[in-house]
C-alpha cells in the first residue's frame, strides 16, 4: 500500500485540469504518442468542445520514478462545476491528496476556493500549483501569495507548472510521491469500498467505480451495497486505464472499477458503500447523500409524434446518470413531454444538447424552475414542481421556495456591479471579506430560482467575466411569491407561467409581454398577449397582424421563386408550435430567460 | 420571306395546346427597380447575335420534342416580353417569330402580345407589330404624373405615354396597360389617371405594388434610405380606391394585380397561374414545358454561346416533385379571382370562418376567394397556405 498514490485535481473551468492531467500520463508513460489525443480524460465531446469535465474519468498510472521504485498513481478527476457538488465530495472522499491548480493570470476563483474547503474537510493534502506560467500576463508570486493566504502555506510549496509545455511536471510528480500520504487499511477486515462513480455498460450492466478502504474482493464473489442493498457478483473487476483493464481482484487502498451486473444505474449510487455479501462491514462510509434535483424544466417534442422517442432517450442517458428524473406530464400548449429535474442549469444543458446532438431529437425546454413547497389551508403541504400547477391563491397559506448559500469571488472593482445584481435578486448578503488586496468575496442567501434564470450570465457580464460563483442548498423558506401567467388571446399558455416575487411580477409581465411581442410573428389576425396573475391583467401587448404585402407579379420565374421562398419558409414551420390559432416560434419559450429586468 | 404568324384557320384541332413567350433583354436604359434579365449596353450586332440565337433555342428544342418539332402542339398564345420588346429592329423581331411562332399551328384565337415602352414605341413599329400578326399591346405606363414617374425613373414621361396609349388605341384591337403603385402615388391622381387611360381604351390593367429586389438599384437606395417603397396605409389607399374605380369602369379584377373588361384577360398570363404548358425563349426566360421548369442563363453571352454550341442554354432545371406542385397549384389558385377550391386547403391551414366574417375572403362555389382587402396580405396567407401544405 505504500507505493500507492491516490489523488485529485481541483481546477476553476478553463484552468488547465485536462491538459494537466495530459502531461501526467505523458510523462509516467501511461499513454504513447499514438493515443494521445488533448484532453484525453474528457471523454465525451460536448467535454471536449466545451472544455468542462462533466464525467469523473479515473486512471490508473504505473510509474517507475527516476529512483527506479514503482509507483501506483491514481487519479481521480473531478467534474469542475457547481451543479456537481456533491460528485466532487464523493471524489474527494476517495482521495489522500489533491492538486490545486490556479491559473497564472486569473488567480484563485469562487469555484477553487470552495472545492478547497471541501478537500481541507476531507483532510487530503494539498498540493498547491500555479498552472500556465508560460503566459505573457502570469502573475506567479501574486498568485503564490494568494495560496499563502489561503493555505498558510510555505511560498517554497507552491509549485510553478505549464502543463501546456511540460514545464514543472517532473517537480509535480515528485511532489505527488512526497506530500501525499499512501492510503491507509486494514487488510484483513471485511470489504469496505466507496462509489464515486458508477455508468451503465451495454455488455456488463452497472459499473461501480470505487475506492477501497478496508479488505479486498475477488472476481466473483457475491457483493451488496450498503444502502442500496441486493446482491451482486462482481462479474469483472480491475484498473482503469484508457479502457477497463480486468484484473483477479482489487485490495484495500486501490483505486478500480467493478461490473455488478445491476440493469440500473439509481440501484448502484454514488457516495454508498461497497461491501461482501458475507462478511459484511461494520458500518457504511460516510457522506451519502441522494443527488437530489434542484432545477426543473419541461421537455417537449416540437413534433407530435416525438414523444416516445423522448421517452426512449431520456431511460437510456438515466441508465448513466442519477440525478436525472423525469415525469410524464401534459401541457394545453406543448402536448405531451416530460417534466425532468436536474442538478442546475448546466445539467440541464448538457441534457439538453445531449438529447438533440445523439438522439437527433428536436425539443422545447421550457423556462428552468425551482421546487416550490406549499401549504394549504387544509393544512397539506405539497411540493410543485412545475409554476403552471401551482393551486390558486385562495387555497394557499404559503409558498416556500429553495434559498441557497451563494458565494461570489470578485475582484474588488465589481463589488458594486455585483451587489447590484444580487440584491436585484432578492439575494441578502451575509458575509464580505478581502482575501487579499485586490480580491473579495461575497456570501449571501438568495432563492435558488434567481439564480437558475440568468443570474450567472449576468455576473459574467458585469464583471467582465472574472467574478465566480459556487452555491449550496440551505433549505426552503417563505416567499411572498405570485404565478405570473402568460395569455394568448385570452387562453393561458402554462407552459410560459412562472413563478415571481409579487413585488416583480408587474416588471417581469412588461418585460415578458415585450419580449413575446418580438417573437411571436405576425399572423392572420391579431394576436393579444397578456401577462396576469389571477384573474388580474398586469401587462398587454398586441401582435398585429399580417403587414399588408402583396407580390403582385406572378409571371414565368416568378412562380419558381415565389414557391422557393414559400419552401424556405416551410422549413422554419418546424420550429413553430401552434398554439389554439397561434403559431409560436420555440424561442418563445425561451424568451422568459432573456427577459431584462 | 414573310414574317406573319401563319393564319389561325387550321382545320387540324390539336389535343394540346401552349403558349410561347419570348425574351428580348433590351432597354434604352435600365429602370432602378427592374430585376429582370435586361440590358441598355446593346447594338445592333448583340441584337441580331441574340434574335438568332432564340432561333437556334427553338430549334434545339424542337429536336427533343416531337411534339414541337411535328407540329402538333397548337399555339394559343404568344408574349413578346423583356425588357423593351419595342426597342429590338422590327424586321429582326419578325424573323425571330417566323422561326419560333411561326413553326407551330395557331389557335383560331390566338392571342399575341408584345410589350413596348411609350418612349419607343412609334407607329413604324406599331404597323410592323400588326403586320407580324401581333393583336395585343401591353404599355409600361406605370402612371401618368412626371412626378412619380422621375421618382420611378422611368426614361419617358407623361406626354410620352399619353402619346403611346393613344397610338395604341388606334392601331390594336386590345390594348393593356401597367401601372406601378410607387412612392409619391397617392389614390386620387392614380383613380383620376385610370379613368384617363380606360376612357382612352385600355381594356386590361396591371397595378403592380412596387417591390423592391435584391441587387437592384433600388435595393441599394432603400437600403441608403434615399427611398421609401410605399407601405402601410398609403399603400391599402391606393390599392383598394384603384380596384374599386376599375370594378366601376367595368374591369374587373381576375387577379391580385390585373383587371380585365370581360373577355380581354390576358389569357397568356392566366395560363401560368393554371399550370398550362409555355415554352420560354431567350437569356433568362423561364419556362415550363414537359413537366419541368428551366431557367435560361441569363448573361448574354452565356446564352448565345451555349446555343451557338449547340446546347440547351439552360442554366437551371426543376422537375417538379408532387409536393412542389401541389404548393405552387394552391398559391397560385389563391391570387385569382376564380379563388383556391376548398379542397385544397389543408384542414385548419386557414380560419375559414372568421377570414370570411373579417371580410378578407368569400367562400363560394367550393372555393376561396380573397377580397381586395384580402389581396393585400397575400404574402402572408400564402406562407400559411404553404406551411399547412404537405
Amino acid at each position: 500500500m505504500d507505493n500507492i498514490r491516490n489523488f485529485c485535481i481541483i481546477a476553476h473551468i478553463d484552468h488547465g485540469k485536462s491538459t494537466l492531467a495530459d502531461r501526467l500520463l505523458e510523462q509516467t508513460g501511461t499513454v504513447t504518442g499514438k493515443d494521445m489525443s488533448a484532453q484525453i480524460l474528457d471523454s465525451m465531446d460536448l467535454e471536449r468542445e466545451r472544455g468542462i469535465t462533466i464525467k469523473i474519468h479515473p486512471i490508473r498510472m504505473d510509474w517507475r520514478a527516476p529512483d527506479g521504485r514503482d509507483w501506483i498513481l491514481n487519479l481521480i478527476d473531478t467534474p469542475g462545476h457547481v451543479d456537481f457538488h456533491y460528485e466532487v465530495s464523493r471524489s474527494l472522499a476517495a482521495c489522500e491528496g489533491a492538486i490545486l491548480v490556479v491559473d497564472a493570470v486569473q488567480g484563485v476563483q469562487a469555484q477553487t476556493i470552495n472545492n478547497l474547503y471541501l478537500a481541507v474537510e476531507h483532510d487530503l493534502t494539498i498540493i498547491p500549483v500555479i498552472n500556465k506560467v508560460d503566459l505573457p500576463a502570469a502573475r506567479p508570486d501574486h498568485v503564490t501569495e494568494q495560496f499563502v493566504d489561503l493555505l498558510g502555506c510555505d511560498p517554497a510549496e507552491v509549485l510553478r507548472v505549464s502543463a501546456k509545455t511540460g514545464e514543472g511536471v517532473p517537480e509535480l510528480l515528485q511532489a505527488i510521491l512526497a506530500r501525499v500520504p499512501p492510503p491507509r487499511g486494514d487488510l484483513a477486515a471485511p470489504l469496505q469500498a466507496l462509489i464515486f462513480d458508477s455508468v451503465f455498460d451495454a455488455y456488463v450492466g452497472v459499473v461501480a467505480y470505487v475506492r477501497l478502504f478496508h479488505g479486498s474482493v475477488r472476481k466473483g464473489q457475491r457483493i451488496g451495497l450498503w444502502r442500496g442493498g441486493g446482491d451482486y457478483e462482481a462479474q469483472e473487476l480491475g484498473w482503469f486505464r484508457l479502457q477497463r483493464l480486468p484484473q483477479g481482484g482489487l485490495t484495500a487502498g486501490e483505486v478500480g472499477y467493478i461490473a455488478t451486473g445491476a440493469k440500473d444505474v439509481r440501484e448502484v449510487r454514488v457516495g454508498d458503500t461497497v461491501t461482501l455479501a458475507e462478511p459484511r462491514c461494520d458500518a457504511p462510509l460516510p457522506g451519502y447523500r441522494e443527488a437530489k434535483p434542484m432545477v426543473f424544466s419541461g421537455f417537449y417534442p416540437t413534433a407530435t409524434d416525438g414523444y416516445n422517442d423522448l421517452k426512449e432517450a431520456l431511460q437510456r442517458l438515466q441508465l448513466n446518470d442519477a440525478a436525472l428524473t423525469f415525469e410524464p406530464e401534459s401541457s394545453a400548449a406543448l402536448g405531451f413531454g416530460f417534466r425532468c429535474g436536474f442538478l442546475g442549469l448546466l445539467h440541464m444543458e448538457i441534457v439538453q444538447a445531449r438529447l438533440e446532438r445523439e438522439y437527433d431529437l428536436s425539443l422545447i425546454a421550457t423556462l428552468p424552475n425551482v421546487e416550490y413547497e406549499v401549504r394549504l389551508k387544509d393544512g397539506q403541504s405539497r411540493l410543485v414542481e412545475n409554476p403552471a400547477l401551482l393551486p390558486p391563491p385562495h387555497e394557499l397559506t404559503e409558498i416556500r421556495e429553495p434559498i441557497v448559500r451563494a458565494s461570489v469571488i470578485t475582484p474588488k472593482e465589481f463589488i458594486g456591479n455585483v451587489l447590484q445584481i444580487s440584491l436585484e435578486r432578492r439575494a441578502v448578503q451575509r458575509k464580505l471579506e478581502y482575501l487579499d488586496t485586490e480580491r473579495v468575496s461575497i456570501e449571501f442567501d438568495i432563492p435558488l430560482a434567481e439564480l437558475v434564470v440568468d443570474y450567472y450570465d449576468k455576473l459574467k457580464s458585469v464583471s467582465r467575466g472574472y467574478a465566480s460563483l459556487d452555491y449550496e442548498y440551505k433549505g426552503h423558506e417563505p416567499g411572498d411569491l405570485v404565478r405570473l401567467d402568460i395569455l394568448i388571446n385570452g387562453e393561458p399558455l402554462d407552459a410560459l407561467a412562472c413563478v415571481v416575487h409579487r413585488d416583480e411580477a408587474y416588471q417581469w409581465g412588461v418585460n415578458l409581454c415585450r419580449k413575446l411581442k418580438e417573437l411571436i410573428p405576425r399572423q392572420m389576425f391579431e394576436v393579444a398577449i397578456q401577462a396576469a396573475i389571477g384573474s388580474r391583467v398586469v401587462a398587454r401587448t398586441t401582435v398585429k397582424a399580417f403587414r399588408k404585402n402583396v407580390t403582385s407579379k406572378c409571371y414565368g420565374g416568378d412562380i419558381t421563386r415565389k414557391r422557393k421562398l414559400l419552401e424556405k419558409q416551410k422549413e422554419g414551420k418546424r420550429r413553430m408550435k401552434q398554439v389554439g390559432a397561434v403559431e409560436i416560434p420555440q424561442e418563445a419559450f425561451l424568451a422568459v430567460l432573456k427577459v431584462e429586468r | 420571306m414573310s414574317a406573319r404568324v401563319p393564319p389561325a384557320a387550321t382545320a387540324v384541332a390539336l389535343r394540346r395546346g401552349g403558349g410561347l413567350y419570348l425574351h428580348l433583354p433590351f432597354c434604352r436604359s435600365v429602370c432602378p427597380y427592374c430585376h429582370f434579365t435586361r440590358t441598355a449596353a446593346h447594338d445592333a450586332g448583340l441584337r441580331g447575335r441574340v434574335a438568332a440565337a432564340m432561333a437556334g433555342e427553338f430549334a434545339l428544342r424542337a429536336a427533343r420534342c416531337a411534339l414541337l418539332r411535328e407540329g402538333r402542339v397548337q399555339l394559343r398564345t404568344l408574349y413578346v416580353g423583356g425588357g423593351t420588346p419595342s426597342v429590338l429592329e422590327p424586321r429582326l423581331l419578325g424573323t425571330l417569330l417566323a422561326a419560333t411562332a411561326g413553326r407551330l399551328p395557331a389557335a383560331a384565337d390566338l392571342e399575341a402580345t408584345a410589350e413596348a415602352n411609350p418612349e419607343s414605341f412609334t407607329a413604324a413599329v406599331a404597323d410592323a407589330w400588326r403586320a407580324q400578326g401581333l393583336n395585343r399591346v401591353s404599355l409600361g405606363l406605370q402612371s401618368l404624373d412626371d412626378a412619380v414617374l422621375r421618382r420611378l425613373g422611368r426614361a419617358g414621361n407623361a406626354a410620352d405615354n399619353r402619346r403611346a396609349l393613344a397610338l395604341a388605341a388606334r392601331r390594336f384591337p386590345r390594348v393593356a396597360a401597367d401601372w406601378i403603385v410607387g412612392p409619391g402615388v397617392r389614390p386620387r391622381s392614380l383613380v383620376a389617371e385610370l379613368r384617363e387611360a380606360v376612357a382612352a381604351g385600355v381594356g386590361h390593367v396591371s397595378l403592380y405594388i412596387l417591390e423592391v429586389h435584391a441587387g437592384t438599384p433600388l435595393a441599394a437606395d432603400v437600403a441608403a434610405r434615399r427611398a421609401r417603397p410605399p407601405g402601410g396605409r398609403a399603400l391599402e389607399a391606393c390599392y383598394l380606391e384603384a380596384v374599386a374605380a376599375l370594378e366601376a369602369l367595368g374591369l374587373k379584377q381576375y387577379e391580385v394585380a390585373n383587371f380585365a373588361r370581360p373577355g380581354q384577360e390576358s389569357r397568356h398570363n392566366r395560363a401560368y397561374w393554371r399550370g398550362v404548358p409555355w415554352l420560354g425563349l431567350g437569356p433568362g426566360a423561364h419556362g415550363f414545358w414537359g413537366r419541368r421548369r428551366y431557367a435560361n442563363h441569363a448573361d448574354l453571352l452565356a446564352y448565345c454561346g451555349a446555343v451557338e454550341e449547340g446546347r440547351l442554354p439552360e442554366d437551371a432545371v426543376d422537375p417538379l416533385a408532387p409536393a412542389q406542385r401541389r404548393l405552387e397549384r394552391a398559391v397560385l389558385a389563391l391570387r385569382t379571382a376564380a379563388g383556391l377550391p376548398l379542397s385544397l386547403v389543408p384542414a385548419g391551414a386557414l380560419p375559414l370562418a372568421r377570414g370570411e366574417a373579417d371580410g378578407l375572403w368569400r367562400l363560394e362555389d367550393g372555393a376561396l376567394r380573397l377580397t381586395p382587402r384580402g389581396f393585400l396580405r397575400l404574402d402572408g396567407l400564402e406562407s400559411l397556405l404553404a406551411r399547412a401544405l404537405r
